[in-house]
């Protein structure tokens, strides 16, 4: 097709970034909640210090409860994935009906497991449309400017949250080439200065927390002028 | 097999069992309509019911005819009030029934659309009666919604039950996008087919987007199209401007176009009307076809047909009275109490009252309101509509149903070989509008 608005262009791209926070977000977030269960009770104190949420919760089963699935709290899962599926609806015809039907199949069952006595294994099934949401996205999506537009948003959430959540360097080094490999095929403009710090930064792998915060500032100012 | 009536439960068996399963796919494929309840807007899946409405074929052969005859004196009299104005020159419809009309817009005097094509896509609401006559209820020509509903809702069954599908002769609904498309190109003046959506917040956005979808055209806010040198544009991110040709807009008409329309509109796109007036685009459907689908024309639809086709209507009006007639005014007032009152102005099932839910205090004051604005009001015979069966804890209970047939204009008049069948939920109520609760069914017309 190649033809997409500015609203639409917007769109595709928060739909990555927030698509991408859902997944991510539900992994590590098992892998808290895990030590969580028997060790470090307090552990989500620390998830939402690194992801610069405040933390709201009064214990783990409160963090396990609102952070998962309450719709009032703008930080919460099932909020994230509320706005990938709004975005998404505005691109039905960019993406297809099957492509959005994943993500309308994650939203209800995480909405549907909250009080479920299994619904820590069923996160599992929301996991698991998600990546078929992203095999559709590949499969269905044939317009490569939308399909770049979408990974483009992708993979600077995965620059914000791996940068957050001490994922090493050299899985940001691939991160970030992955982003410049897609912003080389769209027609979105960023902010140059800001790429070439980051990648200074990463290249410098200093695993200081101080150089992850300027490289999180430099995410940030990335899309500023889009 | 063709199920007969009396076989229909036998068939609708196995889609009964599987209501689940269908709602689950429908909650997947985001099959819903918006509401506004108290200023907030509210998304919910349109409630479906598996126990289709079967129309037998050569019943569906004679309201096709019946409804491309329609259709057709329909557009000949808007392409008449916009130009020519022979049929109020010849006495068949009052003047001022026509100017007093909030359907008419003066701004459409003398624009030409491709083609000569005004009503594209209009949905002909019509009731079963229980002698088996159809009535028209109303006619839809501004921007009549619904065929999405049934069109996925089939393709969701069919996978449901295949054998239902294979072991029946229904005719194959799942050629609507092809002949809206076929539509849509047929008049486009060159350039891509866009669908105008005012926006996520529409009630009928699922609809615009699954649409656009299946017809290969733009889903567009009106915030991309622009107007250059009377020639209309959608505005790419990368600033490459394409040419429109066709636009099947769902905004009305007064909100279409701040410059020529209410300067207050948000949604509309300036300047759109001079690039229609000019033959740059075409606009599906034509603007100021209000004054084909008041209610208060409705009365004259099968003046029409003898009119410009010189035919006898195929289908039935429901017996209507027109209270600025004077005659029609004193047999309304004196039988009020066994009327429906349609306020012309409203629309989606609103303005709609029955004289036996007044009291004796409120059928007088609805008398003084009526010859007070005897334009403003229709009075219909309450027809005795077939009640269909739907699904209901269990069991199945009867409701009052209406059917919507969707009726396009492209090289052909052609009416599609299915529609959207609505009902009532509430077991005492006539209104099966969504807006008001109602569900839907899907709408079978047998191949033979």
């Amino acid at each position: 097709m190649g033809i997409i608005s500015v609203v639409k262009a917007s769109n595709l791209l928060w739909l990555g970034r927030y698509s991408e926070r859902v997944y991510t977000t539900l992994q590590v977030f098992s892998q808290y909640y895990d030590d969580m269960i028997d060790h470090n009770m307090t552990g989500y104190e620390e998830y939402c210090e690194k992801l610069s949420i405040p933390s709201i919760y009064t214990g783990v089963e409160d963090f396990f409860d609102r952070y998962l699935f309450d719709e009032s709290d703008p930080n919460s899962i099932v909020s994230n994935l509320t706005r990938a599926v709004d975005n998404a609806i505005m691109l039905r015809n960019e993406i297809s009906s099957t492509t959005l039907s994943y993500l309308e199949l994650a939203l209800n069952k995480l909405k549907r497991i909250r009080n479920s006595k299994t619904a820590l294994f069923e996160i599992q099934k929301v996991s698991d449309y998600m990546l078929a949401y992203w095999g559709c996205l590949d499969d269905y999506v044939l317009d490569d400017e939308c399909r770049n537009l979408i990974k483009a948003g992708r993979y600077i959430e995965r620059l914000d949250l791996y940068l957050r959540l001490d994922f090493p360097y050299d899985t940001i080094e691939r991160e970030f080439d992955k982003l410049m490999g897609r912003l080389g095929r769209v027609h979105i403009s960023y902010d140059h200065r800001s790429s070439s710090r980051l990648h200074s930064i990463i290249m410098a792998g200093d695993p200081e927390r101080a150089s992850r915060g300027q490289a999180l500032e430099c995410v940030n100012k990335f899309f500023e002028g889009f | 097999m063709v199920p007969n009536r009396g076989q229909e439960m036998g068939v609708m068996k196995e889609l009964r069992e599987h209501i689940e399963c269908i709602n689950d796919l429908l909650a997947r494929y985001g099959v819903r309509f918006g509401l506004y309840k108290n200023g907030e807007f509210k998304e919910q899946l349109f409630p479906f019911d598996p126990i289709p409405r079967i129309i037998p074929k050569a019943e569906f052969d004679h309201l096709e005819r019946g409804l491309v005859q329609r259709v057709k004196a329909l557009n000949c009299f808007l392409e008449d009030i916009y130009s020519e104005k022979k049929i109020i020159a010849d006495g068949v419809i009052p003047e001022s029934f026509v100017f007093s009309s909030s359907g008419y817009l003066p701004e459409c005097e003398g624009i030409h659309p491709v083609h000569g094509i005004h009503s594209h896509i209009s949905g002909i609401d019509l009731v079963e009666g229980k002698d088996g006559e159809w009535y028209i209820l109303e006619d839809n020509l501004r921007i009549p919604s619904g065929a999405s509903y049934p069109l996925i809702a089939r393709n969701i069954c069919r996978r449901v039950s295949p054998g239902t599908f294979s072991n029946n002769a229904i005719a194959d609904n799942r050629d609507y996008a092809k002949m809206l498309k076929e539509m849509m190109d047929y008049v486009n003046t060159g350039g891509i087919n866009v669908i105008l959506t005012p926006g996520r917040y529409n009630a009928a956005f699922f609809e615009h987007s699954y649409l656009a979808e299946k017809t290969y055209s733009i889903l567009a806010m009106p915030s991309d199209l622009y107007v250059e040198n009377d020639v209309l544009y959608y505005k790419d991110y990368s600033e490459r401007p394409k040419r429109v040709g066709a636009v099947y807009h769902r905004i009305s008409d007064e909100y279409m176009d701040p410059l020529t329309f209410n300067p207050e509109s948000v949604i509309g796109v300036p300047g759109i009307m001079s690039v229609y007036k000019a033959g740059n685009v075409a606009l599906v459907n034509a603007p100021g076809n209000g004054i084909g689908d008041d209610k208060g024309i409705y009365y004259f639809v099968p003046k029409m047909i003898e009119y410009y086709l010189n035919e006898k209507p195929l289908l039935k009006n429901a017996p209507t009275y027109l209270p600025y007639f004077e005659e029609d005014r004193k047999y309304v007032l004196e039988n009020l109490e066994k009327l429906v009152i349609k306020d012309v102005a409203e629309a989606g099932g609103y303005g709609v009252i029955f004289g036996k839910d007044l009291d004796g205090e409120k059928l007088e004051e609805m008398r003084q309101l009526i010859q007070r604005e005897s334009r403003r009001f229709i009075a219909q015979e309450v027809i005795d509509f077939k009640d269909l069966e739907i699904v209901e804890g269990g069991g199945t209970v009867e409701r009052k149903a209406d059917l919507r047939a969707f009726v396009l204009y492209g090289k052909e008049v052609k009416v599609w070989k299915s529609g959207l069948t609505r009902f009532s939920r509430n077991p005492d109520s006539f209104v099966v509008n969504s807006s008001q609760g109602g569900g839907f069914k899907d709408t079978w017309v047998l191949s033979r």
